[in-house]
């Protein structure tokens, strides 16, 4: 018994290995084969199909998505695939990258040079990044004309203008300016149980936090997003959008004014403004607004919210707008509210890179892919199938760019299909109507600003970048969580520890290659 | 030739065994060495690992230049001769104790419970450190409250987090050495055992005498295997258990979190490469000069 079972463990064990071995040796001569003439396809296939474009030719696309395979993901796709056929004379399979080991395997496709034709791409998902190490396909002007002539008419320039990266472009971005901002969701009921005032401003919310601390044994007033930040969770609304600066992404130690015409590039920790901030959230965390441990949390702090264990959180506007009609749906005990804390400051759009697609760069459907892109974000029925699945199955129209869910539009949610965002999409019918007034009232508070478009090539100072990031978890993050005693000694540690680490050098760089830009813009 | 033909048969059976074990370390250790030049590399998805440009010492800067890299390499080798000498020691300990100890089925319970902890992965270990840990609403904490006791802050505490990583991986290794120990000791001839009996040794000087001597050179080889490891922080533990708080940075941070981190935003391929390349010639290093010590006190106890 035993003997055969390590018999049967060996063989296992072997055909693992083997197969492994295949799989590597597979991947090599692809990646040889292919990547000596990547860039040509493209550029051939664009001189030579001059006239109308030939489809003569069924192809099978392939394209990766963020995030799991929707549930009803066969029968969507098997929809989509005979619209598809008929314009296109194509089929599209979908490859999925679970949310939880999605950031390890998004590189890894596109360095180990996996057959796909597109990608879902976007700043969030390192485009910049991957689009300098020569993962994606340079999209040329006449190739979006002449395969993507919906799109090319429909697309506002500035989002192409965002998409570029070092005056080239790589991604066809999504047609629907969301909102990046950040708001607050509390509990409205607990609001009124204290009397509170409404929540207008940081100073209401602040008190907000405390009387829940006080008073609420068994509910921690605030709890961040996990993930790896370099700032404070609320530092979007309280650092960035309370003193209108632009912060690249959140990403660096600098910042910007927005109404700043000269672009002049500042240390966000030497500033007034930070050290204000700092001794708002000193005051919170001896007050205990948010855990003690909060560095170490793991916790998820929509479901925690959810659970009524969090009494406030902060998101944007689409999530949390989500995750008040789910809580309505599931008919929630708690009274919820979003709340805009800085109701008067200069809102800034996301920049198209949030959500875009890019093709890949040893792709050899390259036209095929970008009929395909333009069709799903603007051909109704095809955008409709990507965004909300079978008509009657998964959602029924409402009219008025509005749908109603159904009981299985679970069934195909949760994976980025959000780069085909466009003018069609519709609105749940159960969304919030607060958040939509929201969205309606920021549009018309939209500041556009003269380095909107701008993009930082980081690849000279990458090294520095690393180094100063490690800082910012080390001795930025603590301090902004309330958990160092003295303010003045954590600031200048940490400011010694940035100049250490080489923030001059990405300073400048950074100075001389917004210059260069306004410059090119007069 | 005609000798290595002799031999081959011979030892065919032998050599059948070792096979998977040449295969693995071929596909896994030598040809990946390959990989090396990478960490010499400005890596583009073009060029591939051997298409792409040299750029010289480039991908090592980063580290060297942090500052941190004194820190992180200190830490990581202090914390892993902690490791084999406390867990080696625990580890013999428990063996010795469970050969001693009689009763099959109570040395089989204790054995698989000492064990389970090893299959624990350290994502899960992580959670219940946690749960255990926290401030707000950790067990020990809770207790520690109620018995009128001030609450301890583990989590922002980084004086601490040296004894705990230190339990925890004494915790979690201590079933699979004490196996090895143990098979060991069971290896030893039972006429050893017999002939001390008879004269007269008692069951202290029979583990001193008898049982030590001859695990010696057990001993010797595991911790030979780990010494090459020196520079290798364990990144699941320590990432698990720490994450990103930055506050226990100072005295928790191996090479392996710290380029992690670092690499987590800029995904740069050579500077990963180049951090691996680090470690393992400082891993080579110390496993040469422990072999040549050890060969100098011992030849037949060095590994090579």
């Amino acid at each position: 018994m035993l003997k055969k079972s390590k018999m049967s463990m060996l063989a296992l064990a072997l055909t693992s290995v083997m197969a492994l071995s295949a799989c590597g040796s597979n991947g090599n001569n692809d990646s040889n084969s292919t990547s000596s003439d990547s860039s040509t396809p493209a550029a051939n296939d664009a001189s030579t199909a001059t006239g109308g474009i030939d489809t003569s030719k069924e192809v099978k696309l392939k394209m990766i998505f963020v995030g799991p395979k929707p549930v009803d993901y066969d029968s969507v796709f098997t929809e989509i695939n005979k619209v598809l056929k008929e314009k296109i004379n194509a089929t599209l399979e979908g490859e999925f990258l679970d949310w939880s080991d999605w950031a390890q395997k998004y590189p890894l496709k596109l360095a180990a040079n996996e057959n796909f034709d597109l990608i879902y791409s976007a700043n969030w998902a390192g485009y910049n990044d991957q689009a300098l190490k020569g993962g994606f396909l340079e999209l040329t002007e006449d190739m979006l004309q002449k395969y993507m002539p919906k799109t090319w008419a429909a697309m506002p320039s500035v989002s192409w203008g965002q998409a570029k990266v070092n005056g080239k472009l790589y991604m066809v971005p999504q047609n629907n300016g969301e909102s990046v901002e950040k708001l607050i969701l509390y509990r409205e009921d607990l609001r009124k149980k204290y009397n509170l005032p409404e929540i207008n401003s940081p100073e209401s919310y602040a008190t907000y936090l405390k009387t829940i601390a006080a008073n609420e044994k068994g509910i921690v007033p605030f709890e961040p997003e996990t993930g790896d930040w370099k700032y404070h969770n609320l530092d979007r609304i309280l650092l960035k959008q309370q003193n209108e600066w632009n912060m690249f992404d959140l990403d660096m130690p600098f910042a910007y004014k927005l109404d700043d015409a000269t672009g002049k590039v500042f240390n966000v920790y030497e500033t007034q403004e930070f050290k204000d901030l700092l001794v708002y959230y000193k005051d919170l965390a001896d007050n205990n607004a948010w855990s003690k441990n909060v560095l170490n949390s793991k916790n998820d702090h929509q479901a925690d919210f959810k659970a009524g264990k969090v009494a406030s959180i902060t998101h944007n506007n689409g999530t949390l707008g989500s995750l008040i009609t789910t809580m309505q749906q599931e008919k929630s005990p708690y009274e919820v509210k979003l709340a805009d804390i800085n109701p008067d400051k200069k809102k800034s759009v996301a920049i198209s890179t949030q959500n875009g697609t890019s093709i890949h760069a040893t792709s050899k459907n390259v036209e095929r892919s970008l009929m395909l892109v333009d069709l799903m974000q603007n051909d109704e029925q095809l955008h409709d199938l990507i965004m909300y699945g079978v008509n009657g199955v998964h959602y029924t129209p409402a009219g008025d760019g509005k749908y109603a869910a159904t009981d299985k539009s679970a069934n195909f949610t949760g994976f980025s299909n959000w780069n085909f965002n466009s003018p069609l999409n519709l609105t749940n019918e159960a969304f919030p109507q607060e958040a939509s007034d929201l969205v309606k009232k920021w549009e018309g508070q939209v500041y556009h600003y003269s380095l909107e478009t701008f993009v930082f090539d980081n690849s000279n100072v990458k090294t520095e970048l690393a180094n100063l990031g490690n800082v910012m978890l080390r001795y930025a993050i603590p301090l902004e969580y309330g958990l160092i005693k003295d303010i003045d000694k954590g600031i200048e540690e940490l400011n010694k520890q940035l100049k250490a680490a080489g923030l001059d050098k990405v300073q400048a760089e950074l100075q001389s290659q917004i210059d260069a830009f306004l410059a090119n813009q007069k | 030739m005609i000798t290595f033909w002799n031999d081959l048969k011979k030892y065919k059976v032998l050599l059948l065994m070792l096979t998977p074990a040449v295969i693995f370390y071929i596909l896994f250790a030598y040809l990946p060495m390959g990989g090396i030049v990478l960490a010499f590399k400005h890596f583009d998805y073009a060029g591939g690992i051997f298409g792409s440009p040299w750029n010289g010492f480039d991908n090592f800067r980063f580290f060297f230049d942090s500052g941190d890299a004194f820190r992180v390499t200190r830490n990581t080798a202090l914390y892993n001769i902690a490791f084999i000498i406390i867990n080696n020691l625990l580890q013999i300990f428990a063996a010795i104790l469970l050969f001693e100890v009689g009763g099959k089925w109570f040395r089989k319970i204790i054995q698989s419970s000492l064990f389970l902890p090893y299959f624990i992965s350290w994502v899960v270990v992580g959670a219940i450190a946690y749960n255990l840990l926290n401030y707000d609403i950790g067990t020990v904490n809770m207790v520690l409250r109620g018995l009128g006791m001030e609450a301890i802050d583990i989590y922002n505490t980084p004086a601490y987090w040296p004894y705990l990583l230190v339990l925890v991986s004494a915790w979690k290794g201590l079933g699979y050495g004490t196996v090895m120990y143990l098979a060991a000791i069971t290896g030893i001839d039972t006429e050893m055992y017999e002939a001390a009996e008879i004269d007269g040794a008692n069951i202290f000087q029979r583990i001193l005498k008898v049982t030590l001597p001859n695990l010696y050179p057990t001993v010797i080889i595991l911790v030979l295997l780990a010494v090459g490891n020196i520079f290798r922080g364990d990144f699941g533990m320590f990432y698990n258990m720490v994450g990103n708080n930055g506050l226990l940075f100072s005295s928790t941070d191996v090479i392996d979190t710290f380029v992690f981190r670092s690499m987590m935003t800029s995904n740069d391929m050579g500077m990963a490469a180049a951090a691996g390349v680090f470690q393992s010639v400082l891993g080579f290093v110390t496993i040469m000069a422990v072999n040549y010590a050890v060969r100098r006190y011992d030849k037949d106890r060095a590994l090579f």
